[in-house]
């Protein structure tokens, strides 16, 4: 089936694909951005970016086995190059870029979350797991010892609760918060 | 706890556009006539940004150790020459 979804369940998985790709793609993203003008790294930031574009698109099946991901990924780091210039300035990084995060706040969003890092972090990690890296139910209960699926979707939700609720909390403290 | 979590759930099938048509329409008639449940949407819809974000910032460590790796370790010396020599031709 070349149609198949690629296949990324573990952070192992993770390490692998990115090393294959840093070694597949990098040089010739590196020989563009060179060519172009730009340093080092402006090359690797722009590189680290288009990765997260790419892994992200991947598990949402956007991208399947049959994608040549190599021309893939330098479309996509060509793309943010030329965005960066036209813009005529610093780098943008890829959470302003992206449409759906206009006009939130990011400085009380870092604060927020730095909480979440150290008052919660089981919760975002399992969150993480199910909507950022969108693993199966199943992945998710063996990676975090639930004892089956079912528990693993109780405890999403309540995660998403917790942080739901602590979000609010907070956000009546940081005084730069935008509701 | 059953009640809430199946009003998060119902939240959630909301905003990620799965809920049936039927649910929809009485789930949006509810948001008319309950503050509380537009504010638990709210922050609801808050969370998941949050938790993108979040993903994003691990994936970026991740990459980051990666980097660090490529650029240090002596197995891929190779590959750092070759990019090292790319940068260094102007």
């Amino acid at each position: 089936m070349t149609e198949e979804k690629i296949s990324i369940l573990t952070a192992k998985d993770r390490e692998k694909l990115s090393i294959d790709l840093y070694k597949s793609t990098f040089p010739a993203v590196a020989r563009y951005i060179s060519k172009m003008g730009g340093a080092f790294d402006e090359a690797k930031d722009i590189f680290q970016d288009a990765l997260v574009i790419w892994y992200e698109k991947t598990v949402a099946g956007d991208i399947t086995l049959k994608t040549n991901e190599k021309a893939y990924l330098t479309g996509i780091a060509k793309h943010l190059w030329l965005k960066k210039n036209k813009d005529n300035c610093r780098y943008t990084p890829i959470d302003e870029f992206d449409a759906e995060n206009k006009g939130e706040t990011q400085v009380s969003d870092g604060k927020l979350l730095n909480f979440l890092q150290t008052a919660g972090k089981k919760c975002m990690d399992l969150l993480r797991s199910f909507y950022y890296d969108q693993l199966p139910l199943n992945d998710i209960a063996e990676k975090f010892g639930f004892s089956g699926v079912r528990s693993a979707t109780v405890q999403k939700y309540k995660c998403l609760e917790k942080v739901r609720e602590t979000a609010k909390e907070r956000s009546l403290t940081y005084e730069d918060f935008t509701v | 706890m059953k009640t809430s979590l199946s009003e998060t759930e119902r939240i959630e099938a909301h905003l990620l556009r799965l809920s049936e048509p039927g649910d929809k329409l009485v789930f949006e008639a509810r948001l008319l006539l309950e503050p509380e449940l537009r504010d638990k949407m709210h922050w609801q819809q808050k969370t998941y940004a949050l938790v993108k974000k979040y993903g994003r910032e691990e994936l970026k460590k991740e990459i980051e150790a990666i980097h660090q790796q490529l650029f240090t370790e002596q197995k891929h010396i190779s590959f750092r020459q070759k990019i090292i020599g790319i940068f260094s031709k102007e």
